[in-house]
Formats: structure tokens, C-alpha cells, sequence
């Protein structure tokens, strides 16, 4: 109840404050801009709220998501070679993929870190417990190096799976061992750093989902800064007996964009003060925010993906058959010559046009803002696009190849057994004829955002909005480019 | 905040999914499984002969014991049969699939499990054997000599001799069979045995002396008649497709899919048709072509099988287009 009174306080951080009878009328008439609204979303759903308050929610969901995890690697280690039979392959990529991209990063951003089993057991065995809540950390205690202190790493490791992902897509036991590889990295890691050091650093899943959950609508926020500024034993760093500090190292009082955060709710459970919560809020409400960016990583980050958003289908249903083989590493010097294109391409062609383009917006406006800058903060108009790209994509390889799921979960080592009775269900692409509308409207949707998102840029780089919409007409040329490339894909 | 009943139950919880998940799944496959069936499950992985072929390649079973062969292919689509003789063909299994026969042999013998479904250049090195044993026989398995192979090594006939080609004579097979009626066929060319260890031509010689006033290209006619008037058999028909038509072509032309692949070009049957002996057909298919890509199917096919695949490739070399 004292955090009830506590955020009628604060005045909250809900959309309809006007209806509630402890706040003035007077004071909340004028409506909030459409980019700073927000619904608290636990404060609507109390039963969610105690779900999520609860110390086991968390652990449950990791116990849970750990099964099929464990199934899926026992079946890429013994199971069937053919890849479409193994439900290794088929769970994790194409059922967990096609959750992750098509509903859990666009709709609820960070919600896959909040329960992803692969961290679990390095931290389970940083506290020495599963559900427990506060209590002081079991690890050697080193620090993350500072310089390494981005997205560098993730970066790496997402172009390395990148670049081996028709094995990883095709072969089972290659597949169960980058995911072992994984969980044996973030379980070493748990014991030599304090917290979630690999999710937040390393993990090259964790890292795109990050820079996509930047487009969601949900976020994890405090309601009142101040109230943080005020609060001196900042619980929500240092732990409490209702949970521990924050396992992502972020001051929740400092957070403004969903990248920075795990979504973990260990915050939500040690603040005293009551003040964080759960906000429903414009998508992309942290895209092209002042300051958004520090660092040329993030832009390569949003710049890799979109690049690779487009080599994928093109490799994976391109008619290029020769560019196919020698991305399966079919012979070594095939292989040789699509990884120097492949990394040519995300590394220095696609960066390298998107700079001359950041170049030619910066000569078409008259701010004072460097090119450096402008490059980080145009780069978050690629995240939209990229993330509706990706999204394109895994709908189109769903419905291709969903059907495969059925036979998977009746068999799933590919040992002739027919647990549910569907082992033998043929292949069925489902919606064959429909899947590219719905591909091409996906994209078309996320060159809109990214429009938008390019234009927010422009008219904060000059409020005056004189040079905005010209400077931003090169990035949107950059971004329609890229659309075309896609629609081209997809429709054909 | 203590919660040590819930950290135990999920621990415990943690713990069966580690550890329950595998042990479950391999406990079931080569434990409970075999220790519930009432008889034996012999599981045998199918890959192509360059990454390990049949794993086991060799399987012990007793005569009159129920044994389940249980096929999963693991990489290509293979086709599952057994020979000689025991009539076993599971079909084209895809790969992750399983394909399975429950049998039992009453006959002691060596018998082989192979691919008939072409699955990779080595295809025809896909082979495992099924060793049937009869535990109160005294001598071990033997094959018997195969006579018409063993007639052919005493008479000093090169079964792998470069079939010999005659150009220009191109025989109505139709109008020798309208036409046999009316010329004097000597016994010896009705005689299957007598066809199968002599040549058309030689048979075309004895048609000659008993039908001197005959022309000749009429007397060729009947030749390719006589030597091909066995209907074919729909066993000898699919052997055929399943096994030799990849090299030799759906119509024997010697224009099979992978016929570029072989070390020399498949034989097209009717060329080398009327200098060839139905013996030497016989005894390369059963014992293969030495130096070149023909296997032997000997260890596959029943004699009777291999002569009813002799007549067949009569009828295709002298079938016309």
C-alpha cells in the first residue's frame, strides 16, 4: 500500500492520469506528446504484476524454456543428421527464431533475455541458488575491461554465426554446439565476472535484441527520476532481501533506452520506492533520442544487421546456387570467396555507403553536428527497417518450413517414434501465396518507421526543421534502396 | 527472503531436465525398448557409402528368429531391400525417416542388406550383411559355385572382354515375329539353354543353313525374335529400374543419369547385342565388371532373378526405339 500511495505520488508515468481522482485535473490537461506517453502496464494487470513481482517467475520461465533447450541438444548430438527431422534444428530455428523475431522482439523487446536459458545456470551458480532473492554474489569478482566495454564483441560474434549459419542451420550437432558453446561461455564468465556480464557484452543474440528492442513498445523505466536521485541506498544497485542488484550494471533511475536493459524485473522487485514499472509507449520511442548511441558500435550493430537481413534470403532463397554451396562450405576456397564478399559487404560496403550517404545529408543541412555524430544517430533510422527486414524474413522461412515442426515433436531424434502421432506429417509450406504480401507489407511498414525515425533525427539536428527534410532525403534514398533490395527478394 | 523449498524443488526440477531429458530419451531408445519388444530391434543408419555406408554393415541372426531391421537414413533418400531370395523391398525411406521390416528366415544363408535407390557415386558400395545361422549345423555358411560362371571359367570365356559391336544391322524384332512361322527354326534355338550360351549370330548361322533361299535380313529378324519372345517379368522390370537403370538408361541405351560419372561408358544393349552371350550377361551381372563401375549382384539377386534380368535386357536390346 505505501507503494501504492508512494506512485499516486509521483503522479505515475500512465497515459490516463486524468482519471485518477488523486491527481489534479488542472495541472494534466494538456496531453503528453504521443512519444512520451505511456501505460503503466503492471499497474493495469495486477494479477500480472504479482506474476512478475515474484521471485520465481523468472527461474520458472528459465526452468521451463530449459527443457526443450536440453532436448534440443540432445537431439543435435545423437539424433537424426537430416536436419528437417531434428527437432534441434527445427525448435531452435525455426520455432524459437520465428518467435523471437516475428512476436517477442518487435512486440515486447527485451522479454527473450528476461527467460533465456542459457545464462541461467551461471547465474543460478553466481547465487548459489535458483529462486532466492539478495545475497552477495559467488564469482572470482574481475571487472570487464573497459575498452570492451560495447558492442564490439557481439558484433564479432554475430558476423562469425553469420558466416557459418547455413551449417549452423542445416548440420544438428553443429547447431547443439553453438548453443553448448554459449551456455559453456556465459556459464565461465558467470564465474569469473559479477552479473550478466556475458548477456550484456558478449552474447550475439542478446546484442540485435537489444538494439531492436529499441523499437518496441514496451520498456522497463522508473516513474520519477527524482525519486531515484532521492533514494540513498539505491536498492535497486545493491540488492535487498527481495532481490539483487541490477544484474545488467544499469542504474534504473539513469535508463532511457530499452538496449540498456535485460529486462530481468530484479529491479522491479527491489525498489522500495515502488517506482519502476512496466510502460506500453509509442514504438520506437528510444529511436534518435539526443545522446542515443555513444559509440560507432551500435551504428555497425543496426548496419551489420541490415546487411545481413538482406545476404540471408538472397543466399538462402536467391537462385544463385553456387553462392549456396560455397555458403554450406561445400569446398574451401568457395567458402574463401563468399565470406571475403560477405564480410566485404557488412563490414566495409554497406557501412561505407551508408557514411557517404550520412555524408551527402550532412552537406545538405546546416547544423553544427560532426559527421561522426550524425553518422551514430542516422544509423538508428536503419533499426526499423532492419528489424521488419528480419522479421520479413523469418515469417517467409515459418511458413515455409513450419510444418516441419509437427513431424519434429513426434520424433524429435529422428529415431522413427511417433510420440503424438504426427511424426509422419509431410512438408507443407503454409500461406505460399500470401506470404509475400504479408513479407512486402512488413517491409513496406518498416521503411515508413524508418522514415519517421530519419526525419526525427533531421529535425532534431535543426528544430528549426529549415534543412530536416532535405538533409534527410539521402538517408531515406539509403533506406527506399534497401527496401527495393528486399521487395526484389521476396517478391521476386 | 528464504525460499530454501523452492530452490530445492528447483534444483530438483533443474536437475531432471539435465539429467532426466538425455537419460529418458537413450534409456527408452536402447534399454526399455528392446528389453519391452518380444524380440529383437536391430537398428541399422543409412548413409552414403563415402560417410560410412550401413552402420552395423554386419548382422547375426539365427534361422527362425523374428528379427525387426530397422533402417533410419540419415542423410539422402536410400531404397532398402534384401536378397537373395528373401523378397524383402522397404522402399525409398527419406532422410530422418525409418524404415522397418520385421522378418524372419528360415533358410541359413548370407543375405544382404542394400541400397537400390541411387544415393551418391558409391552407391553401389552400400551394402551390409545379414548373416542367417543355423546354430545346429556344424559347417559354416558357404556359397555355392555358381555353374554357368564356373562353365564359363572352364571354357576360357573373358567375361570382362570389351563387348563387340556389329554396325548396320538393325533387326525388326515385330516382323521376325510375324515371319517365324514361316521358316524352319532348328531345335537348338528354342532351347532357353542353348540361347542363353550362344549368340544371336551363331543363332543366325544355323538359321541360315536350314533356310538357304531365305534372305538374310528376314532371318535376322527372326533371331532377334527368338532371342527376346520372353515377356519380361514386373520383378525383372523393377529390378531393372531400381538397380541398373541409373547406368544403363530406363531403356538400356547406356544413357543413365549418372552414366557420365562411370569409368567407362555403361553398355548400351542393343549395340552390343548380337555378339554377346546370354551367359556372359548372366555372369557379369552376378559377379560385377572387373575394372570398371558394374557391381556385383550376385549377392543380391536369386539365379532365377539374374536370368529373368538376362531376358529382359534380350528384350530391350532387340525392343527397338
Amino acid at each position: 500500500m505505501a507503494g501504492e500511495r508512494h506512485r499516486r505520488h509521483c503522479g505515475g508515468g500512465d497515459v490516463d492520469r486524468r482519471r485518477d481522482p488523486a491527481v489534479g485535473v488542472k495541472t494534466l490537461v494538456r496531453k503528453p506528446p504521443a512519444d512520451e506517453r505511456r501505460l503503466d502496464v503492471l499497474g493495469r494487470m495486477p494479477r500480472l504484476r504479482r506474476v512478475v513481482m515474484s521471485r520465481s517467475f523468472q527461474p520458472v520461465s528459465m526452468l521451463l524454456l530449459l527443457a526443450p533447450f536440453a532436448l534440443a541438444i540432445v537431439a543435435g548430438l545423437l539424433g537424426t543428421s537430416a536436419g528437417n527431422r531434428n527437432f534441434g534444428i527445427v525448435f531452435v530455428w525455426i520455432v524459437w527464431w520465428a518467435v523471437l523475431m516475428v512476436l517477442m522482439v518487435p512486440g515486447f523487446g527485451r522479454i527473450w533475455c528476461t527467460i533465456c536459458p542459457i545464462p541461467a545456470p551461471g547465474e543460478w551458480i553466481q547465487r548459489r541458488g535458483i529462486i532466492g532473492g539478495g545475497g552477495k554474489l559467488r564469482t572470482l569478482g574481475l571487472r570487464w575491461p573497459r575498452r570492451l566495454r560495447n558492442m564490439w564483441i557481439q558484433n564479432v560474434g554475430f558476423l562469425i554465426l553469420a558466416l557459418f549459419s547455413m551449417i549452423i542451420l542445416t548440420r544438428p550437432t553443429v547447431s547443439a554446439g553453438v548453443i553448448l558453446g554459449l551456455a559453456g561461455v556465459a556459464v565461465s564468465m558467470s564465474l569469473l565476472f559479477e552479473n550478466r556480464v556475458f548477456c550484456k557484452y558478449v552474447c550475439p543474440i542478446g546484442g540485435f535484441i537489444g538494439l531492436y528492442s529499441m523499437a518496441a513498445p514496451i520498456e522497463l523505466r522508473v516513474r520519477d527520476t527524482q525519486v531515484c536521485v532521492d533514494h540513498r541506498s539505491k536498492d535497486c544497485i545493491t540488492g535487498n532481501e527481495r532481490g539483487y542488484g541490477c544484474p545488467w550494471m544499469v542504474y534504473p533511475g539513469k535508463l532511457d533506452r530499452n538496449l540498456d536493459c535485460g529486462f530481468c524485473t530484479e529491479c522491479l522487485k527491489t525498489c522500495t520506492m515502488d517506482n519502476v514499472v512496466i510502460n506500453l509507449r509509442r514504438p520506437g520511442a528510444d529511436l534518435a533520442k539526443p545522446g542515443g548511441g555513444k559509440q560507432i558500435d551500435e551504428a555497425y550493430k543496426a548496419l551489420i544487421m541490415l546487411a545481413c537481413s538482406i545476404i540471408y534470403p538472397a543466399v538462402l532463397f536467391g537462385p544463385w546456387a553456387t553462392v549456396r554451396g560455397w555458403a554450406s562450405v561445400e569446398s574451401l576456397w568457395g567458402w574463401a570467396i563468399y565470406a571475403t564478399a560477405f564480410l566485404s559487404a557488412t563490414l566495409l560496403f554497406v557501412p561505407g555507403v551508408f557514411w557517404l550517404t550520412v555524408f551527402a545529408a550532412q552537406r545538405r543541412s546546416a547544423t553544427g553536428v560532426t559527421i561522426r555524430q550524425a553518422y551514430r544517430e542516422y544509423a538508428h533510422s536503419l533499426i526499423p527497417l532492419g528489424l521488419a527486414a528480419w522479421m520479413a524474413f523469418s515469417v517467409g522461412f515459418a511458413l515455409t518450413n513450419g510444418s516441419y515442426a509437427l513431424a519434429a515433436v513426434s520424433d524429435p531424434l529422428g529415431w522413427g517414434w511417433n510420440l503424438f502421432g504426427t511424426s509422419e506429417t509431410g512438408w507443407t509450406p503454409y500461406l505460399s501465396g500470401t506470404a509475400p504480401a504479408i513479407q512486402a507489407a512488413i517491409l513496406v511498414g518498416g521503411l515508413l518507421f524508418s522514415i519517421r525515425t530519419t526525419l526525427r533525427v533531421g529535425f532534431r539536428h535543426d528544430p528549426s526543421g529549415t534543412t530536416a527534410t532535405r538533409a534527410a532525403v539521402p538517408v531515406v534514398a539509403f533506406l527506399l534502396a534497401s527496401t527495393l533490395a528486399l521487395l526484389w527478394l521476396y517478391l521476386g | 527472503m528464504t525460499n530454501g523449498r523452492g530452490n530445492r524443488t528447483a534444483i530438483v526440477t533443474l536437475i531432471a531436465i539435465l539429467v532426466g531429458i538425455p537419460l529418458t530419451i537413450v534409456g527408452y531408445q536402447y534399454g526399455l525398448r528392446p528389453v519391452f519388444a518380444d524380440h529383437r530391434i536391430i537398428d541399422i543408419t543409412a548413409r552414403v557409402p563415402e560417410n560410412g555406408g550401413f552402420q552395423p554393415d554386419l548382422v547375426r541372426m539365427e534361422v527362425g528368429e523374428t528379427v525387426t531391421l530397422r533402417f533410419a537414413a540419415d542423410d539422402v533418400v536410400h531404397g532398402i531391400a534384401i536378397g537373395p531370395g528373401l523378397g524383402v523391398d522397404i522402399g525409398q525411406v527419406d532422410p530422418g525417416h525409418v524404415g522397418e521390416i520385421t522378418l524372419t528366415v528360415d533358410s541359413p544363408g548370407i543375405y544382404t542388406y542394400y541400397c537400390n535407390t541411387w544415393c551418391s557415386p558409391s552407391h553401389w558400395r552400400m551394402r551390409g550383411v545379414l548373416e542367417v545361422v543355423d546354430p545346429d549345423a556344424a559347417s559354416p555358411l558357404s556359397s555355392p559355385p555358381d555353374p554357368i560362371i564356373e562353365a564359363l571359367v572352364a571354357a576360357g570365356i573373358d567375361i570382362d572382354a570389351d563387348p563387340q559391336t556389329v554396325d548396320g544391322i538393325v533387326p525388326d524384332r515385330a516382323r521376325g515375329q510375324a515371319s517365324v512361322g514361316s521358316v524352319e527354326v532348328p531345335a537348338e534355338l528354342l532351347e532357353p539353354d542353348w540361347r542363353l550360351q550362344h549368340t544371336p549370330e551363331g543363332g543366325l548361322g544355323l538359321l541360315r543353313a536350314a533356310n538357304r533361299d531365305t534372305p538374310d535380313d528376314l532371318l535376322i529378324d527372326v533371331v532377334a525374335y527368338l532371342w527376346s519372345n520372353t515377356v519380361p517379368t514386373e520383378q525383372a522390370v523393377e529390378l531393372f529400374a531400381k538397380n541398373c537403370a541409373a547406368c544403363h538408361g530406363e531403356r538400356g541405351g547406356g544413357d543413365g543419369p549418372v552414366a557420365e560419372s562411370t569409368i567407362d561408358p555403361p553398355v548400351a544393349f542393343a549395340e552390343a547385342a548380337w555378339l554377346r552371350r546370354g551367359d556372359i550377361w548372366y555372369a557379369k551381372i552376378r559377379r560385377g565388371g572387373m575394372g570398371t563401375d558394374m557391381p556385383n549382384f550376385g549377392t543380391l539377386f536369386t539365379v532365377e532373378e539374374t536370368r529373368s534380368l538376362v531376358d529382359y535386357l534380350w528384350f530391350l536390346s532387340f525392343a527397338g526405339p
